[in-house]
């Protein structure tokens, strides 16, 4: 089966399928995880990074969660929660990824990340929420602003050396960012109604 | 409903900034562990936070899936930045990251295009507008004692929203609104605005002039209002007495009603009880003129003690050219003051103006701030190190690169003395004018710039300060200094070594003829002023740098 899962939309994904192998049920079946899992994956994926300290590890252990969940899905009821399935399964995945990984100094120990897992799990929907606001609270900042996060963001920039090579500290280059990120972390808040935001 | 990020403490805020920035220390990330399990707030407000942290991560990955790409709203808003052309300088990112740098450089490239000599490296991000913080500046001290433990401050300095704390003497205090506070020790002033300020202890007068009326000053239970001119207030032990030495006052007593105040009214503000109007004119406030007198006798013996100091040092041996910058204001020329005196080395000032100098009374400086200005010079000879050290008032970094001491060609052998507009200082020998330099095609030569941290912002704008910088081949070594402290130090590896330096047509805070073959006009000129300026054949040390920063400073620094 190839494995190059979801690395350019769901186009690309189709490709996993073992071509003309699969019986019409089978190729009804394989349409469904397609649809659920790209409708899923970015949920997915913010649920694992809560669990793991970097984007490599992220985007490692939800590659090895998309096979699992492809293997399983003969097993998944599609009268229950794909998502929270899905999540138990990341969870699965993460720490057995943990343990692999322990010797990272950035791993939770494996308490914590249980925890964290379960109660993500629960928090779900709040994700969506929050997303789309968001989305909402981007939309609303400057646009200088709003370039500066898309450069920090961006994989493949190296902030500290662009930042010297810029003659700026990369130090004041990683304030602005944590002051942008904080600021939007408040505006999401403000507008998913979190204790403490402004009415 | 579910706890926010501004419930966690700071220290918890600032570990979850580490743990996303891959930052934090092992002790931190334990400590973060231990209070996860324990707080189901932070637990919470973590996920959310990383999950954010995802959100902005995503959108910015061009590989993640097209159709969320184009559903985001955010992405189409920065997308068309896409068609600018990509510079090939930053080989291995994605294209979307070369939108945003584009489009990121674009409002800085164009302020640089007069610029000569462009470079890579030279570009910069504009982080963000420059801000000062402030609403208050101190004019001029008088005696002041700090109190222990208290805030010790300069004449210049800008103030905040701050406790101002003196033991006793004399300070004034500029507000941005106009208003003028002349506070005599012990005092403990809180400053709250441009337009207001509480008097907790203290003996203060207040001039407000018309575009300040309304100031408000705040006794402890005591709210006055200015409406015009000059009142006085002193405030021990919780009781005050209030006066209006010229124009009127509006004074709110705990609960009472308001009162008016005019000319010579006076009232006692008692901690507990009601105002009560009492005679004018028995109090005296602190008045700047009384101080005055004695100040210029303290300025003129440090003065003297300064002029002894610099006709010591014109004696040294070592001194290439000892420039003050005052001789005779009335004359262009610019005397170098070594001992024997030696008139081929004075220098000729155009277009630079004679300002006040660190003693203002007494000694002027030149100032660099229009376009042209500089001192020319001429000094043959060769040498085998430098030494050079200034004293510079530093208005701002308007420049590009702004001179301090720059050899006119840039030929072998001579040396570039400035400041980046970043406040790093750079001493440079040029070390091959004929090879051209790795990676820089357009640059004048091989050389190598040798850069300090940043030791100016916009904050110490008007501030005098020390600097100096010191090329050292023996000892392989450059090194920076700022008020007689070492700020940093870096080898001279072989490929850049040189020995056999010169100096040449050099100019003084401008570099105005750049290269030969080249009529370009650089702008450099420092927008600042300098009321000193030694150079020495000779490496010195760090605790000479350190002695001559203190043999020539001024009390006032």
């Amino acid at each position: 089966m190839p494995l190059v899962f979801f690395s350019n939309g769901s186009d690309r994904m189709k490709r996993m399928k073992p071509e003309a192998t699969l019986s019409n049920s089978e190729d009804d079946r394989y349409e469904t995880f397609v649809s659920c899992f790209a409708h899923h994956e970015p949920d997915l994926r913010r649920f694992i990074r809560s669990l793991l300290p970097t984007w490599t590890d992220t985007d490692e252990v939800l590659q090895q969660t998309a096979i699992v969940i492809w293997r399983k899905f003969d097993q998944y009821d599609p009268a229950t929660n794909f998502m929270k399935w899905a999540c138990v399964i990341a969870r699965f995945e993460s720490l057995a990824y943990r343990r692999k990984m322990a010797r990272d100094r950035l791993v939770f120990r494996e308490d914590v990340l249980e925890l964290m897992a379960d109660e993500g799990i629960e928090e779900i929907d709040s994700r969506r929420t929050e997303h789309e606001a968001l989305e909402a609270c981007l939309l609303a900042m400057p646009e200088k602003q709003r370039q500066f996060l898309t450069l920090a963001y961006t994989p493949g920039v190296k902030v500290k050396e662009m930042a010297e090579e810029a003659g700026s500290s990369a130090a004041s280059f990683y304030m602005r960012l944590k002051r942008l990120r904080r600021q939007l972390m408040e505006c999401m808040e403000s507008k998913t109604n979190t204790a403490g935001a402004m009415p | 409903m579910s706890p926010s990020f501004n419930q966690l403490s700071e220290e918890e805020r600032n570990w979850l900034d580490d743990y996303l920035g891959g930052t934090i220390s092992v002790s931190d990330f334990d400590a973060l562990q231990d209070r996860l399990l324990e707080s189901p707030e932070l637990r919470c407000v973590m996920r959310r936070y990383l999950s954010l942290d995802t959100t902005l991560q995503s959108e910015c990955n061009e590989s993640g899936f097209a159709s969320e790409m184009a559903a985001s709203p955010w992405l189409r808003v920065v997308k068309p930045a896409a068609s600018f052309s990509k510079p090939a300088r930053f080989p291995g990112m994605i294209r979307l990251a070369t939108a945003a740098v584009v489009a990121f450089f674009l409002g800085t490239a164009a302020m640089h295009l007069n610029g000569l000599k462009k470079s890579a490296s030279d570009d910069r991000v504009e982080l963000e507008e420059p801000s000062a913080q402030g609403f208050a500046v101190i004019g001029r001290l008088f005696d002041v004692d700090w109190k222990d433990g208290g805030a010790t401050h300069r004449e210049g300095d800008m103030l905040g929203a701050e406790v101002f704390r003196i033991a006793a003497g004399v300070a004034e205090i500029q507000f941005f609104s106009g208003a003028k506070m002349v506070v005599e020790g012990p005092a403990e002033i809180s400053l709250k605005s441009a337009w207001e300020a509480l008097c907790n202890e203290g003996s203060v007068r207040m001039k407000v002039p018309p575009a300040a009326r309304g100031f408000k000053l705040q006794a402890p239970s005591t709210e006055i209002i200015d409406l015009g001119t000059e009142f006085g207030l002193v405030v021990k032990d919780g009781e005050g007495h209030v006066e209006v030495i010229d124009g009127e006052i509006e004074v709110r007593h705990r609960r009472e009603g308001e009162k008016r105040l005019l000319k010579n009214d006076a009232l006692s503000l008692g901690a507990n009880a009601a105002a009560v109007e009492t005679a004018g004119g028995q109090v005296v406030f602190p008045d700047l003129t009384r101080y005055g007198e004695r100040s210029e006798n303290r300025d003129r013996l440090d003065f003297q003690r300064w002029r002894n100091h610099r006709d010591s040092l014109a004696a040294d041996e070592r001194l290439i050219a000892y420039y003050t910058f005052d001789e005779d204001a009335s004359t262009p020329l610019v005397p170098n003051l070594t001992i024997p005196r030696n008139t081929e080395l004075d220098g000729a000032a155009i277009l630079a103006e004679p300002v006040a100098g660190r003693w203002p009374a007494l000694k002027s400086a030149l100032e660099f701030r229009r376009p042209g200005a500089r001192v020319r010079v001429n000094i043959p000879g060769e040498f085998s190190a430098f030494t050079f050290t200034a004293w510079v008032r530093i208005d701002s970094l308007d420049r590009w690169y702004n001179a301090l001491f720059m050899g006119d060609g840039y030929e072998t052998g001579e040396p570039h003395w400035q400041i980046r507009d970043d406040g790093k200082m750079m001493l440079s020998i040029m070390v091959d004018d004929s090879r051209p330099n790795p990676g820089r095609a357009n640059d004048a030569g091989f050389h190598r710039v040798y850069f300090s941290p940043p030791m100016w912002d916009l904050s110490m704008s008007g501030e005098w300060m020390h600097l100096a910088s010191v090329y050292d081949p023996a000892m392989r070594m450059v090194s920076h200094f700022v008020n007689g402290a070492q700020i940093s130090g870096q080898e001279i590896e072989d490929d850049f070594f040189i020995d056999t330096l010169r100096i040449g047509n050099a100019e003084v805070g401008n570099w105005g003829q750049p290269f030969r073959e080249d009529s370009t006009f650089a702008i450099r000129n420092l927008n600042g002023r300098m009321d000193e300026m030694a150079i020495f054949k000779e490496a010195l040390s760090a605790a000479e740098i350190a002695r001559l920063f203190e043999a020539s400073r001024s009390d006032r620094r």
